[in-house]
């Protein structure tokens, strides 16, 4: 079972769900809504290796994100995060979703002693004149769902998160976490990373939903180019959160990738 | 009480159908809808209009700056303020204001208020404002969470650049300038300074303790002001602030007109465009992160406190342009009619909130400029006279000397003449 522990970095809280035991670190960086708690898929994941999934800078239970000036600050919060991990295991496992797929691959890039294998799921940080992405802070719910979900009717409203107080303040905890994103996709979610992808020396494996409305599959293959040797799986009937929508496609692809 | 002519300027052209339309009127609203000589003509309208104003005896002429917005078409108040400094006399040229966030570097802003300053021989009141979440997030893309804290460094840059007698090196955390060395220097030290707010108590703060004009700038009137307003003034008594009236300003529509039954006749179409074409697409109406918890949960017990008086769905039916004419004036939308009535509400309203600058719309929508001119008359030669001579005993330090000594002239005529009021009055 995955469990939340906060823990402190440089004198400011990290929220992280933690399970799992033996083998090489997954480390589960999530997407720009929020944190997916104690989601199945990553207890799947934990059956047979550590997994550590924390909260993002200024997400959650996660404080900090008043010091996150820009992309480097951000890498550099996460070199910190996960140096002790690395000296005790070795290069960790890197999977990052949407935003936390941005992050990924920069710190793949710019540490790279930090990375053994990359997963890049649905990633956001790269931007294509001729396929623009819809505005994720403006787009109306009914139309977020349509964009996130290959079949909204089952999906929208059962989505995981870290949430834990009253439900009536999920929105201030949603409007904290999306303020958070701002820094880093405002308003539009390129930061450079397109010149640091092929620094990139992990193997790496490009997950996306077929049916993603948010970051187009056109963004996978653009990924996939961008970083040499990487390899690409495209999930069927999955959104921008196959490892929700489709979990057992989803594990499937990335089990046959990290063995 | 000083008074301030002020219209947003509204694109008059939109078709009735605009808002079924479903079209935000803000941010994407479709450029084909944009005829450029119109905009032509209702800029130079404007411009008569504040002309005028400047002649009949208004304190101030007060511009704003929004963008990509059929609403107001104005993107750089400086512009606007640049055309007036040199074919007016003795208004203010009331910047209200700027969006410091949006000037890059921001000592543009000092260097074009000194400038304004010096053609219109010191009689420029700066105003530096956050700007709408439509204006600044999506317009200009600056993120919800940088925001606040660009305006303030750019509030100390210019502050800074108006006072040093020497160049001075500017290390901030957005902008960084080796060499700052304002030429020209403004006429006035320092140049009034006015801030809108919304409510939050860090905008109140920021008011007293910089010795700022606080604005209290809607479109919605006494009944939604009123708890705001109260919730201000009190804050400032009880951190041993003076409540002196000059220092809050308040926006208000005007419709003028010799009896109540002309002013219905000639405003209410213009009032009924002036809400019903202002209906912007809700997911810019704010940004994530943009206001605190503390902030949303403040406003939102304001909003209840003013449903008291005006329940929402009447609040959704005027801002709709939806609302009877004189159910718009009841609830202090607009307020309208002949001279006296007028007079008499104005009196009443700035007495109940302690406004002393009073920023009046005397434009609004899609109104003609002949209406709009016998608005601007009537106010400045029937209503003005009445009200000029009110909160004398405070002291007004924000407004330009110049101004506060054609006003105090002003009120000296007023005095002297007792006659000549009292048959203006009848």
């Amino acid at each position: 079972m995955m469990q939340a522990v906060i823990d402190t970095l440089n004198g400011t809280p990290v929220r992280a769900w933690k399970g799992g035991q033996g083998g090489t670190p997954l480390v589960f960086l999530h997407g720009f809504e929020q944190h997916p708690g104690a989601a199945p898929f990553l207890s799947k994941l934990a059956a047979s290796r550590p997994v550590l999934a924390p909260e993002h800078p200024g997400f959650g239970a996660s404080g900090g994100a008043s010091e996150m000036a820009g992309i480097l600050d951000l890498a550099l919060h996460y070199r910190q995060w996960l140096e002790p991990l690395v000296a005790e295991h070795g290069p960790v496992d890197l999977m990052g979703h949407s935003l936390g797929g941005m992050f990924a691959a920069e710190i793949a890039a710019i540490f790279p002693h930090l990375v053994r294998r990359l997963v890049l799921v649905d990633a956001y940080g790269l931007w294509l004149d001729d396929v623009p992405m819809p505005d994720p802070f403006v787009i109306p719910a009914p139309q977020l769902d349509a964009a996130k979900w290959a079949d909204p009717a089952t999906w929208a409203g059962a989505e995981p998160n870290s949430h834990d107080g009253a439900a009536a303040d999920y929105v201030y905890y949603r409007s904290a976490n999306l303020g958070a994103a701002s820094r880093f996709m405002w308003p539009i979610p390129d930061r450079g990373l397109s010149r640091r992808l092929p620094l990139i020396r992990a193997q790496t494996l490009v997950v996306h939903g077929e049916r993603d409305g948010l970051v187009p599959p056109a963004y996978a293959d653009a990924f996939a180019r961008a970083i040499p040797g990487a390899r690409t799986a495209i999930i069927a009937k999955a959104g921008h959160l196959p490892m929700i929508e489709q979990e057992a496609a989803f594990l499937d692809a990335v089990g046959g990738f990290l063995g | 009480m000083k008074l301030h002519w002020f219209a947003e300027a509204s694109y008059p052209d939109l078709p009735p159908d605009f808002r079924a339309s479903g079209e935000s009127s803000w941010v994407t609203t479709p450029i084909s809808r944009c005829e450029p000589g119109v905009v032509g003509d209702m800029t130079r309208m404007f411009i008569r209009l504040m002309q005028q104003a400047d002649r009949e005896g208004f304190d101030g002429l007060a511009m704003n700056e929004h963008h990509q917005t059929p609403f107001a078409l104005t993107p750089s108040p400086n512009l606007l303020a640049a055309t007036l400094a040199t074919t007016t006399q003795r208004a203010a040229l009331l910047i209200i204001g700027d969006s410091l966030a949006l000037y890059n570097p921001p000592v543009r802003v000092a260097e074009e208020v000194a400038w304004l300053d010096c053609l219109s021989e010191g009689r420029v009141i700066s105003g530096f404002v956050f700007g709408t979440p439509m204006d600044t997030l999506y317009c200009y893309g600056v993120s919800p969470t940088e925001l606040r804290e660009r305006f303030h460094e750019a509030r100390e840059l210019i502050q800074k650049a108006w006072a040093a007698e020497e160049p001075f090196a500017f290390n901030g955390k957005y902008t960084k300038l080796r060499y700052v060395n304002l030429w020209p220097r403004p006429v006035q030290k320092r140049p009034p300074i006015w801030v809108p707010g919304s409510g939050s108590v860090e905008t109140w703060d920021l008011a007293l303790k910089n010795d700022y004009c606080y604005g209290q700038l809607s479109f919605s009137g006494l009944h939604s002001a009123k708890p705001l307003v109260d919730a201000w003034w009190n804050y400032a008594e009880e951190n041993g602030y003076q409540a002196n009236p000059y220092q809050l300003a308040f926006t208000q529509l005007i419709c003028c007109a010799e009896t109540d039954a002309e002013a219905e006749a000639k405003y209410s179409e213009a009032v009924k465009y002036f809400y019903r074409n202002r209906s912007v697409h809700p997911g810019f109406e704010t940004g994530p992160g943009f206001r605190t918890q503390k902030s949303v949960q403040a406003m939102a017990k304001f909003a209840a406190e003013t449903n008291k008086n005006l329940p929402p769905e009447e609040k959704a039916r005027a801002n709709s342009g939806e609302m009877d004419f004189w159910d718009y004036d009841k609830h202090g939308f607009i307020i309208a009619g002949s001279p006296e009535r007028v007079r008499q509400r104005i009196e009443e309203m700035v007495k109940q909130l302690r406004v002393g600058q009073l920023i009046a719309c005397l434009h609004m929508g899609d109104l003609d400029e002949e209406t709009a001119a016998m608005n601007t008359h009537l106010m400045a030669t029937r209503v003005q006279p009445h009200l000029r001579g009110l909160w004398s005993e405070f002291e007004d330090r924000w407004t330009p000397p110049s101004v506060r000594a054609a006003h105090a002239a002003a009120l000296a005529d007023t005095v002297a003449q007792p006659r000549k009021l009292a048959g203006a009055r009848a």
